[in-house]
């Protein structure tokens, strides 16, 4: 019995150190990977912080101008033609239905003279303002 | 007897079998123990991980306020060889001089003795290494390390300033945040607008070509948060070669030196006036004749008539004008206004560079009437265009600053809220009607106030050598931002009329800048106010 039982552990033993023995071969190659690894991403970083200070100084303003005036047919705008969606008059209200030509021409016989849609006002004063013309 | 001597040697060998099975066991279970630790909790595994896993530049990033690159380390080579291993030191001396750009007699000699470890040259780029790889000489070591760069160039030198071969902050912002720029990694977001810097120096540049001038500077700064947009200094430098070629400054003429900025200060004269209420605007002031004080006798620079209203004599710059506005105060109380304006004591800011202002001890009523319209005190540009800005963005002192903020300052209140509205309604009028009409930008209600300022040569005033500036403020009615350009010693041109005022020269110069970075900055435009004043 203890025979049969040294046998074993000595067997368990011995492919206790194989397996360590592979762990730690392993390990030593998944660090020389790791390391690799590490320097690529230092080397990738370092490339990228580079190309971002490349790109700062091909985007600065005195190259575009530069350029700009070298290539292109542009003149200064004056301050007065520069503007904001928020600055620019509300768009007037639809005269007729959003479709396509197409879709009209295609309609256009069955079409009737439409009867204005009047708004319930809100008050005597917008009564003037508040008829929509749905026609064309 | 037998079973005894038997019995003996087996409890013995039995002992030896358990200790020995025992040890076994606690080696096993601390093996088990530890595979446990690393496998379950993972243990040493994350100290491992930190290990170089990102490069460390020892310096973090500048950037701009909108996130653009000011200042970056970059990776660099230093490369050094070992002499004894090259067969022709001559020939190895040549080769890398011509690849690296070293010196060659340096090399030659230093090579000659085939002993030790001699630097060829440090910072070399990614190319410049790989070429000198290329050479295929033996010997050669290649140290990582890294190098600040400024992909702007000459556009920020003086505010951003420089670092030493070993990254250590030597001036401007470089050296006054060293300590944070060392201690993170994330960039460090800077008050600067890229564009708007670009056009102030750029509106700066051509008006020292047009006036023939020796230098410039400006400043564009929120009169609110006390944020330095954009600050210049003309002439410049190239930070990236760390030398100076003929003709480049590395003097910041906005912060490390002081001027008497001329009739800019008026400014001061009239805030004070307005706020301590010594002058109403429906009063006129005689300023029929010169104002003779002692020996002195003050002049205006052109013929106003017998009287100007007060409004109008802000807006025309009338010296007599002011100078009777400002005996009002007298010279005790003027003395404690300008202190409390912070343009007695030195500027604090993130620039370490900074120069404290010149002012007499003495000061009795003839230093009073000339401090009021800016001769006989100096003062660095940026403390005057911090004082300025206090004046008409509601009344309280603002700091500058060279680090994004995302707040306005909340600082001492030094004029009332309503001088500080009547303050803004002089500074438009001398746009609309005075001596600043060039800096009108249809839109953006500019205000302002020019100065011409005589240049102090050998203890007496040199009449054409001219310090001329202007400080313009957008929009008045609820001021955003502060444009001050000074031009020093601008010559007249056939355009000008001969003139080389602050009206002529920097005037137009801020109008062109406010033209170009209101939109840039977001500035509405106001629609009435231009159909207006087309």
């Amino acid at each position: 019995m203890i025979r049969t039982l040294n046998f074993a552990f000595i067997a368990i033993t011995g492919f206790v150190c194989l397996g360590l023995y592979r762990i730690a071969e392993e390990a030593r190659v998944a660090v020389a990977d790791l390391r690799e690894t590490r320097a690529a991403i230092v080397s990738e970083q370092d490339a990228l912080a580079v190309l971002g200070a490349e790109w700062a100084r091909v985007t600065q303003p005195a190259r575009i101008q530069a350029l700009s005036q070298r290539h292109l047919d542009l003149s200064d705008s004056p301050v007065m033609e520069f503007s904001s969606l928020t600055q620019l008059p509300q768009k007037a209200l639809p005269l007729a239905p959003e479709t396509g030509f197409a879709t009209v021409k295609a309609i256009a016989p069955e079409v009737k003279p439409s009867q204005p849609r009047v708004l319930a006002p809100q008050s005597d004063d917008d009564a003037t303002f508040a008829v929509i013309n749905t026609g064309t | 007897m037998s079973m005894e001597a038997r019995s003996g040697p087996n409890t013995v060998v039995r002992g030896r079998i358990g200790l020995a099975a025992g040890l076994c066991a606690a080696a096993f279970s601390v093996i088990v123990i530890r595979l446990v630790e690393v496998m379950v909790f993972g243990a040493g595994l994350a100290a491992t991980a930190d290990v170089a896993a990102a490069r460390q530049p020892m310096r973090a990033d500048f950037v701009d306020r909108n996130g653009v690159l000011i200042a970056r380390d970059l990776p660099v080579s230093d490369l050094y060889v070992t002499p004894a291993a090259f067969w022709d030191t001559d020939e190895a001396a040549r080769v890398l001089a011509k690849t690296t750009g070293a010196d060659a007699a340096r090399l030659k000699e230093a090579f000659a003795a085939k002993r030790g470890y001699v630097l060829v040259r440090r910072g070399l780029t990614p190319d410049i290494r790989d070429a000198a790889m290329r050479t295929g000489l033996p010997g050669l070591n290649f140290e990582k390390s890294y190098r600040r760069y400024y992909p702007a160039g000459r556009i920020l030198s003086h505010a951003v300033g420089q670092v030493d071969p070993d990254d250590n902050g030597v001036s401007g912002l470089e050296l006054g945040l060293d300590q944070s720029v060392r201690s993170g990694k994330a960039p460090l977001e800077l008050s600067f607008d890229m564009r708007v810097q670009y056009v102030l120096e750029h509106e700066m540049r051509e008006t020292v070509r047009t006036f023939n001038a020796q230098a410039a500077g400006g400043i564009v700064l929120d009169v609110r948060t006390g944020e330095v947009l954009a600050l210049a200094s003309l002439p410049n430098y190239e930070p990236n070669s760390r030398s100076t070629i003929p003709g480049d400054s590395i003097r910041n003429r906005l912060t490390q030196d002081v001027y008497e900025l001329g009739s800019i200060f008026k400014i001061f004269a009239f805030a004070q006036a307005v706020d301590e209420k010594t002058v109403r605007f429906d009063e006129h002031i005689n300023i029929s004749r010169p104002l003779k004080l002692g020996r002195f006798t003050i002049n205006d620079y052109s013929n106003h008539g017998a009287s100007l209203p007060v409004p109008m004599v802000f807006a025309e710059s009338s010296n007599i004008g002011t100078a009777h506005i400002a005996l009002r105060a007298g010279p005790t109380r003027q003395q404690a206004f300008l202190r409390r304006m912070g343009l007695l004591d030195g500027l604090k800011t993130e620039l370490p560079e900074m120069a404290s202002p010149l002012y007499p001890r003495r000061w009795n009523e003839i230093e009073t009437v000339t401090i009021s319209y800016g001769q006989g005190i100096s003062v660095n540009p940026l403390a005057f265009a911090a004082a300025a800005a206090a004046v008409v963005n509601g009344g309280t002192l603002v700091r500058p600053t060279f680090v994004k903020q995302s707040a306005p300052q909340k600082g001492e209140r030094v004029i009332s809220e309503a001088a500080s509205r009547s303050m803004r309604e002089l500074m438009r009028l001398v746009v609309t009607e005075g001596t600043g009409s060039k800096a009108d930008v249809p839109g953006y209600e500019v205000g302002g106030k020019t100065g011409t300022a005589e240049k102090p040569v050998n203890g007496s005033y040199a009449r054409h050598r001219l310090l001329s500036s202007f400080t313009g403020v957008f929009p008045m009615s609820q001021p955003q931002y502060l444009v001050f350009v000074m031009i020093d010693e601008p010559k007249g041109t056939k355009a000008s009329f001969g003139f080389a005022t602050g009206g002529w020269t920097a005037a137009p110069a801020v109008g062109r800048v406010v033209s170009r970075i209101a939109p840039l900055l977001g500035v509405r435009r106001n629609d009435t106010f231009a159909a207006a004043t087309p």
